[in-house]
This record gives C-alpha cells, sequence and structure tokens, in this order.
C-alpha cells in the first residue's frame, strides 16, 4: 500500500485505530474522539451541574439540576457473588441515584464541535436497580416466580442525551422507558418534544421546576415513544450484569438524528423530531456535550452502568 | 501516575440531627480523605461526630473506626481513612445545625 497517498493512508489509519484493542468491539465513524475505559478513571464523565450566580452561590442552580451525584468507578460489587466486574477489566462506570422516587443521576461528558456532521456515542452498558430494596412501600408490580423478579420493574428508565449550539442550540435526545412513573412496563424508547429547561429561562422567570422533577422534560406528556417494546437482558435478578451494546447517531450538519442500535435491534431515527431553542445562547460556540442519566420510579436506588464509551466523529 | 478522584458527596446541604451519605464505591482506591466544608464558620457550641462506614456490598455496613469529634468552630474539616475496602460512606450526628458540602478525595 502506498501510503504516502492521503487516502490510502486515511484508510489504514482508521483500520489501525478500529481494530486496536478495546476499539475493535465498536464500530466507529471515521475519527475516535474519545474512548474511555473506566479502569483509568472517569475519563470526564462528571455528574451534570446547574449553573450558579456570580457569587458562585449554589443556592442560585436550577433545583432540578442541583442533586445528580457523583458518578462511581464501580467493580460491580454485590452481596452474592463479590465482584463482578465488567466488560473490559474490574471497572465500569456507575450512575447511582438516591432512593427517592423521581431522583435522576448523570454523567456527562463536554467536547466542542471539532467537525460538522455524523456523531457518535456507543457505550456497552447494564442497568439494575438496588438487591434487597423490595420495601413494601415500593408496591413491587408483581412476585418473584423463578424467572421474573420484581426489582425488574424497580427499574425506571435511563437516558442518552446531548447539547449542542451552532449559533442555535438543541439537545438530541434518547431515553428507554423501562417502566412508566408507576413501574408499569413500559420498554420503548422515548424522545421529548421540547427543549430542555435551561438555567437561563429560569432566571428570566419563564420556568419553575422542583428537586425531583424530570431536568430533561419535566412534563410527562412531553415524551413520545419512538419503537415498540424492546426486551432486554435484565437477567432475572438485580446481581447478575449482562452487557449490551449501544450506538447512538445523529447528524450536527443536519440537527437530526440518524440511528440507534441496541445488540441487533436498528431503528431508524431520522423521523424523530429534535426540538430547537428559538432563545439564541451566548459562549457555547460549538458546544457538543453527551450524557447519560438514570432515573427511578420507585423509592429505590437505579444503577446504570457503562463500560466502555467511544465518541467518534464522520471527520 | 496514581489516578485520583474527587466527588461531592453532599453538595449544599443541610446537615443536622442525624445524617447517613448514599454509599460510594471505592474499590479502586488507597486512600481517602474527606472534608467537610461549611459556608459559615460554625457557632463554637456547635458539635459534629462522624464515623466512617464500610462495607463488602453496599447493603450490609459497620464503623471502620470510633467516631469522630470534629473540632469546634471550624469552617473546614478533614479525616482520612485507609484499608476500607469497596465501600465508604458517613454516618454523621450534629448537635445543632449546620450547611456545606461534604467531599471525598480518593487516590489509588
Amino acid at each position: 500500500m502506498n501510503v504516502t497517498d492521503r487516502a490510502e493512508y486515511e484508510h489504514l489509519r482508521q483500520a489501525v485505530a478500529a481494530a486496536a484493542p478495546g476499539v475493535n468491539k465498536f464500530q466507529p465513524l471515521s475519527r475516535i474522539i474519545a474512548h474511555d475505559d473506566f479502569n483509568s478513571g472517569t475519563h470526564g464523565w462528571v455528574q451534570l451541574s446547574g449553573n450558579y450566580d456570580a457569587a458562585g452561590n449554589l443556592d442560585s442552580m436550577e433545583p432540578q439540576m442541583s442533586d445528580f451525584r457523583p458518578p462511581q468507578l464501580s467493580s460491580c460489587n454485590f452481596y452474592d457473588v463479590g465482584t463482578h466486574g465488567a466488560v473490559s477489566g474490574t471497572y465500569a462506570l456507575k450512575l447511582a441515584t438516591r432512593p427517592v422516587k423521581g431522583h435522576t443521576a448523570t454523567a456527562i461528558r463536554r467536547l466542542t464541535m471539532p467537525a460538522k456532521g455524523k456523531v457518535q456515542l456507543e457505550a456497552y452498558f447494564t442497568y439494575k436497580s438496588e438487591a434487597r430494596a423490595l420495601d413494601p412501600v415500593n408496591a413491587p408490580p408483581g412476585d418473584w416466580d423463578g424467572n421474573y423478579h420484581p426489582s425488574e420493574d424497580l427499574f425506571g428508565a435511563f437516558t442518552l442525551g446531548s447539547d449542542m449550539d451552532d449559533g442555535t442550540r438543541y439537545h438530541v435526545v434518547a431515553r428507554y422507558m423501562n417502566t412508566d412513573f408507576d413501574n408499569v412496563p413500559d420498554r420503548r424508547w422515548y424522545a421529548p418534544t421540547v427543549v430542555e429547561p435551561t438555567g437561563k429561562e429560569r432566571f428570566d422567570g419563564k420556568v419553575a421546576h422542583t428537586k425531583l422533577d424530570d431536568f430533561t422534560a419535566p412534563n410527562r406528556d412531553d415524551w413520545k415513544p419512538f419503537t415498540e417494546p424492546l426486551h432486554l437482558c435484565y437477567n432475572e435478578v438485580p446481581t447478575k450484569v449482562n452487557w449490551h451494546y449501544l450506538r447512538w447517531q445523529f447528524d450536527t450538519s443536519t440537527r437530526t438524528n440518524v440511528e440507534l442500535q441496541v445488540n441487533d435491534v436498528v431503528y431508524d431515527t431520522s423521523h424523530v423530531e429534535v426540538p430547537l431553542y428559538t432563545e439564541k445562547y451566548r459562549a457555547l460556540n460549538g458546544l457538543l456535550n453527551f450524557y447519560f442519566s438514570v432515573r427511578t420510579h420507585a423509592d429505590v436506588r437505579n444503577f446504570l452502568y457503562i463500560d466502555s464509551a467511544l465518541i467518534s466523529i464522520d471527520w | 501516575m496514581n489516578e485520583s478522584l474527587t466527588v461531592v458527596i453532599e453538595r449544599n446541604a443541610d446537615f443536622a440531627s442525624e445524617f447517613l451519605t448514599e454509599p460510594y464505591e471505592t474499590a479502586w482506591a488507597r486512600e481517602a480523605c474527606w472534608f467537610l466544608v461549611l459556608d459559615e464558620q460554625p457557632d463554637p457550641g456547635v458539635t459534629i461526630t462522624v464515623t466512617t462506614e464500610i462495607s463488602p456490598d453496599g447493603l450490609n455496613w459497620c464503623a471502620q473506626d470510633r467516631a469522630l469529634t470534629l473540632p469546634a468552630g471550624e469552617r473546614v474539616t478533614s479525616w482520612a481513612n485507609r484499608d476500607f475496602g469497596g465501600w465508604l460512606r458517613i454516618r454523621g450526628v450534629v448537635g445543632g445545625s449546620v450547611r456545606g458540602s461534604l467531599y471525598l478525595a480518593l487516590k489509588a
């Protein structure tokens, strides 16, 4: 191969990158921006936090973005087996809610756009509610029958989110609604039809939310399903973790969804509308953020585990 | 270079009477250093006692050390732990009421 030829070099570079250890379980776009193996720290995934005033007073933070909890480097450790471990090595990134219905935990990764075009987030994930958390007040939706375990329906929802600004601000969002807010199984993917409430809107008196409101889109009617139920592998009990492949793609040149893949199921999401802010925001030029969040629909801790994550751009 | 991670276990929170922090996984870390940072210097009459608790599974907990009474009247206080296994949390008792944040600084 004549690697002095630019196109051939690019072909070779991509082939080498895609074959690298840890990367070869993904399907990256042409340029890998981040490959986060949580055996070496959190790689910039940090709890999302609201904005605050000029004095740094945290009381001025939007209440619904004030308590998202710090992500953890988890060995996936359980009472019955000890350390379960992750896909690659011992550690995964874990998001853990409080045991309070409506509570959300987040991890966000903050980048900017080196180019516009297709953007892709890939990850291996698993989701669990806390073991031995079947308090009667949580009204488990069904009894254990040797296969079905009620902890499955004490897991609420997890969300893939983003935050972009190219002069117009917008979020591309997809939520796996394991159950509705009353712990009734749903299993469909949803997207919000409205933009996320911002600190600026709160400052201007346009929105006011409470601590446990759904920060992404507080009104439940503003979420619309875009798939049929997708049944994942919870694997019966809350201490077995089976990892699922996830690939989520959108296009920053057109501000549109492209695809969502979970294992061998691929959804064409190009018809899923992306709400745009009509207000202009300053100091967000080229913003490119990704987040994972998990929200419990019961007074039970919910956990989302990620190992690993890869962000790539068609660049 | 050793890994490190500082997290805010409780942020901008009221501490009064008794409190218990959320379980936090620390299996990768060798050292833990806690900081309680209050918004204002507390009245010297306010007492704050903390016990570091450890766990094999995040469900079952015991004290690692005896309860520690933090220095009275100090806005920022700190204590450290080693040999704590895979989980940490703090059990606290406050005589009075204070507001602030609890940080956990971990190092491999």
